[in-house]
């Protein structure tokens, strides 16, 4: 980036921004940053704000609207501060190694982006436990429980590895999802190739492209899912706080609100179950759902309980 | 960090400039300010301690006008009172917190105020999580468009946080029946 004379510090801080959104810098040009920093430092503070300001266009890091404001925020500000302070540290060392695990847990409806050091981002999922390690030769996340999706940043020599329970997954550069179950889990590709096999089994691999997805039992059983891509995609629509439902079935559309809030969605109609919807709903809006079926099959919906909604008729 | 000033910093800053302005200092005086802060806010080397950025933020402010103020020395001294006893409120009200938070609709509301083009890239970017790279083979346009984009994007939402997003905050009801129930 050379010719930015004539623009001001605020559009050139713009520019580098949006030069380090397209990849890792070259080292000609983080040099060039760090000399551009140095000379001016007002520089770091326009160079802050710009970064601040790209983040805010990003759904995954907006708070929860209907989230309590107090207790339950404290420990999610530390983790993004943390991040974040990660990114500034790499951003002024160039490199940062970084040993030593880190311990995300999010809360039921919370979603949690991680910028990790070495330029790669955690999106994690509600109500999950993930456990992340960046060590000199490896890059090693495990989750244990829940689910997150990973942008992986290219480094041959550090290949980076997600283990849910016994299921392991290997990525290079790419980006993809993997979800414990309590047999298994589930992987979910968006960008590249990823490797995965079960603990044990590592003969027994497959390799996984973009757009499809595969469920790996502890067994070491793999059952590959070719999924179109627009599916991938809708299934992970919770990285923007909704959920994306095509032909899903309620009683299905129901478990995956419930993965997201305390107030619980319950069928009381078995047969409703089975019916199909279409829609795109946030993540925490069960209600905005019940009603949307409310309106659609002309069943009850009962909202007074805080804790549950009821959805359908109770069968005699 | 950055994570940590978008979510507790910038939704604070049209308030912030909104006192400077009451304070009768001028544009060009409010832009070197904030953009001072900012610079402090650059140097700390964590944020875990700060309980209430908004306030913190402000006070860096009030203590960088008040510095200049007395280096001036054009102003009588009971303005200078004025401004360094003031303080923000210590419990904001819920609507105030409520204002300034960035909430999903808030993003949502901002990326809805991009101009056309820069709007698709940085969906394509911000939602479905495309890469630069992808971006450009995708629409059939060079890296570089993308990435001049995103620097539009970048640029667009500095400039809708300075002039406070009533603009932003007008479209929302639009962006509600996009979001909600389809067919």
């Amino acid at each position: 980036m050379a010719a930015v004379s004539g623009l001001s510090i605020e559009e050139q801080a713009a520019r580098w921004v949006a030069r380090m959104d397209a990849g890792e810098l070259p080292e000609v040009e983080e040099e060039a940053l760090q000399a551009w920093l140095a000379d001016d430092p007002r520089r770091h503070g326009a160079l802050l704000h710009a970064q601040a300001a790209w983040m805010a266009l990003d759904p995954a890091l907006a708070v929860p609207a209907m989230q309590d404001d107090t207790p339950s925020r404290v420990p999610r500000r530390r983790v993004l501060a943390y991040g974040g302070a990660a990114i500034a540290a790499s951003l002024a060392a160039g490199i940062f190694l970084f040993d030593g695990a880190k311990h995300y847990a999010t809360d039921v409806g919370e979603i949690r982006r991680v910028p990790l050091a070495d330029g790669s981002i955690a999106t994690i999922n509600t109500a999950s436990n993930v456990e992340i390690r960046l060590a000199r030769t490896r890059r090693e996340v495990r989750i244990e429980s829940g689910e997150a999706w990973f942008q992986v940043a290219k480094d041959r020599a550090r290949p980076f590895i997600v283990a849910a329970g016994r299921v392991r997954v290997q990525a290079v550069g790419t980006a993809f999802s993997v979800r414990r179950r309590d047999n298994g889990a589930e992987i979910l590709v968006t960008e590249g190739v990823v490797e995965a096999w079960a603990d044990g089994a590592d003969g027994h691999r497959v390799r996984l492209t973009a757009g499809t997805g595969a469920f790996i039992a502890d067994n070491a059983a793999i059952a590959k899912k070719p999924e179109a891509p627009s599916s991938v995609d809708r299934t992970l629509a919770w990285r923007s706080g909704k959920i994306d439902l095509a032909g899903d079935r309620l009683d299905a559309a129901a478990a995956e609100f419930n993965r997201y809030n305390h107030r619980q969605l319950v069928i009381a109609d078995p047969a409703l179950g089975a019916e199909q919807i279409d829609g795109i709903f946030r993540t925490d809006d069960p209600e905005g759902f019940a009603l949307a079926v409310q309106s659609s099959f002309g069943v009850p919906v009962d909202i007074s309980d805080p804790g549950v909604i009821r959805i359908g008729h109770v069968p005699r | 960090m950055a994570a940590w000033v978008a979510q507790n910093v910038i939704p604070h800053e049209a308030a912030v400039r909104a006192w400077l302005a009451r304070s009768r200092v001028t544009r060009e005086d409010i832009d070197e300010l904030i953009q001072d802060a900012y610079c402090r806010l650059a140097m700390l080397d964590a944020v875990e301690h700060i309980s209430r950025p908004d306030a913190y933020f402000f006070s860096i402010v009030r203590n960088l006008l008040v510095r200049r103020l007395k280096r001036a020395r054009v102003v009588p001294i009971e303005a200078l009172a004025e401004i360094e006893a003031y303080s923000i409120d210590d419990s904001p009200s819920p609507e105030r917190q409520a204002a300034a938070r960035l909430d999903f609709q808030r993003v949502m509301g901002l990326i809805a105020g991009l101009p056309e083009r820069c709007r698709e890239m940085v969906m394509l970017r911000k939602i479905e999580g495309l890469s630069q790279r992808d971006i450009a083979a995708r629409l059939g346009v060079t890296e570089a468009v993308v990435e001049k984009q995103v620097w539009q994007g970048i640029r667009a939402v500095q400039a809708a946080w300075r002039d406070g997003d009533t603009a932003a905050a007008a479209r929302l009801d639009a962006l509600d029946v996009e979001t909600g129930w389809r067919r």
